[in-house]
């Protein structure tokens, strides 16, 4: 299939940044549409039809997240914009901050308008200087313009739209860890129910959506939501942004309709593995989700084909591993992610990330046993059903994906406290 | 109001009760460290997990609420399971500290896993180390290293005490509780953060090392610190007494009363205690040659019984002044107006120090009155005024004054107690008042009696006695009762309890729980 | 020696007292205002702390427990430049192992370290900072570095020397 650009269309376009060249392109036409030519429920029921699911990882129809905001007026209603992006792998919300910050704010009026939404924020990561830079500038245009603040694009509308930085946490992308630290203190998630669409930011009915699944809503409101959803498989609507690393000789974003296989993003757009090696292993939505092996790469991208292989689609962070990673070490760097990451609020990730960290460290320096295995299965199986919130997840899926989809090199390290694929690499070299 | 059936058992709560909460209201306990019922919820130890029917998820029970219909099993193979898993977790990092710890015997970890866990530890990695301990306040010790994250210190010092002195730092496995560095946990209810730690990260300074707690019995009993009368509990040990130098009260813990305390105890109270062993009057004394001699209870209720009959024939009652005291129960005021009001016909007979000045009070527990029973002693109308019993008696219309408790020490007041009166003295600690008298009868601390208290607001509330009277010492109720029969007065009561069920119409059996209100 | 208290500059007062507008909860504004004065003192001091509960009208403890929380808040004077190094995933197959042994030889200290002249501290983190394409990369104060080889490295220090000679 080919390259789709639609959300990417001006990757790489320094201009797509001045507001008046973004107009000059159509751009703030859909948002205008939606304001003055469609109500509210027009935009959600159009949204609802095109499947556009949640793209910063868990993949929630959006529009059905919206209709879970009641309608009430007596406390107003927020937008945050996560930004967030900390998955390992992800790297696609910083395309659009960095080449398009004004789809994302179009983005963010649209939503607003289909939900009753007059106070917005975006929360961006700490460490996306650069990017929070260039958000800024166009925020700021944004206001000058007229395209923000009392009378949005002279519509009888107000939203205003600021930007919160975040300061370095992962869980800080996790929808109630987000509003925890916008609030002003530790990004520990909060216990469901009730949920934000009811009980949000600052008590207050709130929507949560990642930049990527904003800045869709352009195109959808532009040219519908069934052609959307038709550009996609079933109930995965539309294109998506994929971010390819790893050992591909082509890294970096890519705009493909849900449903490509793999295979096709790795070889035919990412150029193949890096010397023509063999490849060995992927994984297809950032370190949260299972990895693959290389005979799973014909399987579709879509959050269901995934979900059924036991594995998700998540963030789209497509991590390519060849022939000369030991799987071993990689889950060694995904426990130590895990570990650090953890906000410590909860019994089973606080401890399952550090103990799990602990005993792969053991296996990679050969002191492990066969118990350690079992040991490993068994943290990873509690850290699931358990917890406060879908880190431990995510990290419990990361975990049991390694041990079950490569058992044998676990089963080496352990016999014989060394690494086969290192020792094979040496042989060859 | 919905219904619930949790193990097989069904039951109608209230609207917006938790499981937990429901649960509890049958009588089945579920495991839990971070669920308090005085603090928030936190939800995060994840012990309480239960298994409702038509939730694919076990639920944490101290969180979600009941709805009509619901169907609970707490001890499915499921949910025993991950309790089991979440005791493993916490012990990755707990030290092997049992033999050490304090705690043992009372620890929950302890508990929980004894009746869930049994297990094999499969943990062969190095636990972190932290801060082992590390005194934090006054009363307080604190090791980090056994800690478990519950968080209720931390709530506590945010929702209870609202002083925010300790917090949670750091991410993951690296967190660790502890104060802003150079301050000091030294709120006036410090050591409550003692009762609510379920393992031994937070101790008493007080307590350490001083005894196990499975050597120690507990008695149910009214704090009497102040006017609020806080139900305690004392603990003790009187049959090992070659442990911790003889000391017999350990400590003191809050007792759960809704209308009174909670689940709380002030400092004051709860270390205020030191008075129960340590410079008491242990013998009874008699002035001789203008110095007080060691003696015995016949002398001394002998010289006190000739000292009130001459008096008595001679001047008549007038010449008699009573100062009670608001530290006495009700029983020994009962008994007081019995039988100086009633039968010797004393009309002064006092019990509120002019000179008393009102302490500390605040809007939570601790009142501005330092005495357990003025309220006791208002109702009973011992209300003569005292600086005039005084005044009199150093004016020499009093000839025989009889001091319960009090320690007079301003020295207005120790100018009115010359050599001119006979001075009878019945305490429990020396001061320097009793150095003033001519005749020190050793009472009984409300730990080594019978009795009740009524706290400010009206409640009467029932103490009972944990240790012996030290030494020679004896309950004001058996020393008037002596003193009633030397004076041929026909009383016939045979323990406190007669008083109560004389005063009250009720026995002490039959008293709520939480207390009696007056009226 | 007890060190000196710290405020805002009138500037940064005023740029406070902008932030506060922006949120209805007073709480909200503390990650913006410890930023803000990570960016005038180098990093968060207890002087630091003491002035931001003030006039975020905080307990100190909130505020300790937040800047230890969150890892781009230092709480130790770092280098005129910090570099922090990424070792996540897309970054350790692209070998940046050897970019973080290179380092630790040119600086001379290892990751966590300030160079003895103060003009550069680093670490070897585990966070993904989100630009795998460019693995193995790094970040020095705001920007991103990709590619790298030791001897891009080089230059970059090189680079950032000279910016500081100017």
């Amino acid at each position: 299939m080919p390259i789709v650009k639609l959300v990417s269309e001006y990757f790489g376009n320094e201009q797509a940044r001045n507001l008046d060249w973004y107009q000059k392109h159509g751009g703030y036409a859909a948002a205008r549409k939606a304001l003055f030519e469609m109500t509210p429920k027009q935009v959600t029921e159009e949204v609802i039809k095109s499947n556009l699911r949640g793209l910063g990882g868990a993949g929630f129809p959006t529009g059905k997240k919206w209709s879970f905001v009641p309608e009430t007026d007596d406390l107003p209603k927020y937008l945050a914009v996560n930004a967030d992006e900390a998955e390992p792998g992800t790297f696609k919300d910083r395309y659009i901050l960095e080449w398009d910050p004004h789809r994302l704010i179009e983005g963010i009026i649209i939503c607003s308008w289909a939900v009753g939404i007059h106070q917005a924020y975006i929360y961006i990561r700490g460490e996306y200087v650069r990017p929070y830079r260039i958000l800024k500038a166009a925020v700021d245009e944004a206001y000058q313009k007229g395209i923000l603040g009392e009378r949005v694009l002279g519509k009888d509308f107000k939203l205003d739209l600021h930007i919160h930085r975040g300061a370095g946490a992962y869980i800080c992308g996790e929808e109630t860890g987000l509003l925890e630290s916008l609030e002003g203190k530790k990004g520990w998630p909060r216990l469901k129910p009730p949920f934000p669409a009811v009980v949000g930011l600052f008590k207050c009915p709130t929507v949560i959506n990642n930049v990527e699944t904003l800045a869709h809503l352009r195109c959808i409101i532009e040219r519908g939501g069934e052609w959307f959803a038709d550009l996609g498989v079933d109930r995965n609507g539309g294109t998506r942004l994929f971010a390819l690393s790893g050992h591909v000789k082509r890294p970096g974003v890519y705009e493909l309709p849900m449903g490509t296989p793999f295979r096709e993003l790795i070889y035919e757009h990412g150029g193949g593995i890096v010397g023509d090696r063999r490849l060995k292993a992927v994984i297809p939505g950032g370190i949260s989700a299972p990895v693959l092996r290389a005979d799973q790469v014909d399987i579709p991208m879509t959050f269901d084909d995934l979900n059924k292989a036991g594995s998700m689609l998540g963030s789209a962070g497509v991590v390519v591993m060849d022939e000369t990673v030991c799987m071993v070490e990689a889950m060694h760097t995904v426990a130590e992610f895990f570990a650090h990451e953890s906000c410590g609020q909860c019994t089973p990730c606080r401890h399952g990330t550090g103990w799990v960290y602990r005993i792969v460290s053991r296996i990679l320096e050969g002191h492990g046993s066969e118990d350690d295995l079992g040991t490993l299965m068994h943290a990873a199986n509690y850290m699931t059903g358990t917890s406060i919130c879908a880190l431990s997840e995510g990290a419990s899926m990361a975990y049991r994906g390694f041990l079950t989809q490569f058992p044998e090199e676990f089963k080496y390290h352990v016999r014989h406290g060394k690494c086969d694929v290192k020792e094979k690499r040496q042989a060859v070299a | 109001m919905p219904t619930i059936t949790i193990d097989g058992q069904e039951i109608v709560v209230a609207e917006g009760t938790t499981v937990i909460q429901a649960a509890e209201k049958l009588g089945i306990y579920i495991p839990r460290y971070c669920y308090h019922p005085g603090l928030s919820i936190a939800g995060s130890c994840r012990l309480c997990m239960v298994e409702i029917e038509k939730m694919p998820k076990l639920q944490i029970s101290c969180h979600i609420r009941v709805q009509d219909g619901m169907r609970v099993t707490t001890n499915s193979e499921k949910a025993v399971q991950a309790r089991r898993a979440m005791l493993e977790f916490l012990l990755i990092d707990h030290p092997l500290d049992c033999p050490v710890c304090d705690q043992s015997g009372e620890c929950e970890l302890q508990n929980f896993y004894m009746e869930i866990g049994r297990y094999d530890s499969r943990f062969l990695d190095n636990k972190i180390k932290r801060k082992k301990a590390y005194p934090i306040g006054p009363h307080v010790i604190l090791d980090q290293e056994r800690c478990i994250l519950c968080s209720r210190c931390v709530r506590f010092t945010d929702e209870v005490s609202r002083t925010h002195e300790l917090g949670i730092f750091e991410r993951g496995d690296r967190s660790v509780i502890d104060l802003y560095p150079g301050k000091r946990l030294d709120n006036k209810y410090s050591g409550n953060v003692i009762d609510i730690c379920p393992v031994g990260a937070l101790l008493e300074r007080d307590f350490r090392f001083q005894c196990r707690v499975w050597y120690l019995q507990s008695q149910e009993s009214i704090c009497n610190g102040c006017a609020r009368g806080c139900n305690t509990q004392i603990h003790y040990n009187t049959a090992r007494p070659y442990k911790s130098q003889g000391r017999r009260i350990l400590r003191l813990r809050p007792r759960f009363n809704p209308f009174v305390n909670r689940w709380w105890l002030c400092d004051e109270g709860r270390y205020g205690y030191e008075f129960i062993n340590k410079n008491r009057i242990e013998y009874p004394y008699l002035r001789q040659a203008g110095q007080l001699e060691l003696s015995d209870w016949d002398a001394a209720l002998e010289e006190t019984t000739r000292a009130l009959k001459t008096a008595l024939e001679q001047y008549g009652p007038e010449s008699i002044g009573v100062i009670a005291s608001p530290q006495l129960s009700n029983e020994d005021l009962y008994l007081i107006r019995k039988i100086f009001g009633e039968l010797m016909g004393v009309k002064d007979i006092g019990f509120k120090s002019p000179w008393e000045k009102p302490g500390y009070q605040d809007d939570f527990l601790i009142r501005a009155d330092k005495n357990p029973n003025s309220r006791g002693a208002e109702e009973m109308g011992l209300t003569s005024d005292v600086r005039t019993i005084l005044e009199s008696t150093g004016a020499g219309r009093i000839k025989v004054l009889y001091v319960f408790q009090h320690n007079f020490n301003a020295p207005e007041a120790l100018e009115l107690l010359r050599d001119t009166s006979v001075i009878i003295y019945q305490g429990t600690n020396w001061n320097q008042t009793a150095e003033r008298a001519h005749v020190v009868l050793p009472s009984a601390t409300y730990a080594e009696k019978d009795g009740t208290f009524t706290n400010f607001e009206g409640r009467i509330q029932r103490f009972r006695r944990a240790v012996p009277p030290l030494e020679e010492s004896k309950t004001d109720f058996e020393i008037l009762s002596l003193l009633a029969e030397r004076l041929e007065y026909p009383l016939v009561y045979s323990d406190p309890g007669d008083l109560y069920m004389e005063w009250r119409g009720q026995s002490y059996e039959e008293m709520d729980p939480y207390g009696e209100m007056l009226g | 020696m007890t060190a000196a208290p710290f405020e805002f500059t009138p500037e940064n007062q005023r740029e406070f007292e902008e932030i506060l507008t922006k949120y209805p909860e007073r709480r909200a504004a503390l990650l913006p205002a410890l930023h803000l004065a990570q960016l005038q003192n180098g990093y968060i001091s207890p002087e630091v702390e003491d002035y931001i509960a003030r006039i975020m009208e905080l307990p100190i403890v909130d505020v300790r427990e937040v800047v230890s929380f969150y890892s781009l808040y230092f709480r130790r004077p770092m280098g005129r430049h910090h570099i922090r190094v990424c070792m996540s995933l897309s970054c350790m197959l692209r070998d940046c192992k050897s970019i973080r042994d290179h380092l630790h030889k040119r600086l001379g200290v290892p990751p966590g370290g300030v160079t003895s002249d103060g003009s550069f501290s680093w670490e070897a983190i585990p966070d993904c900072l989100g630009a795998c394409e460019i693995a193995p990369m790094m970040q020095l104060d705001g920007e991103y570095y990709g590619n790298l080889t030791p001897e891009k490295v080089d230059e970059i220090l090189e680079k950032a020397k000279e910016a500081d000679r100017q």
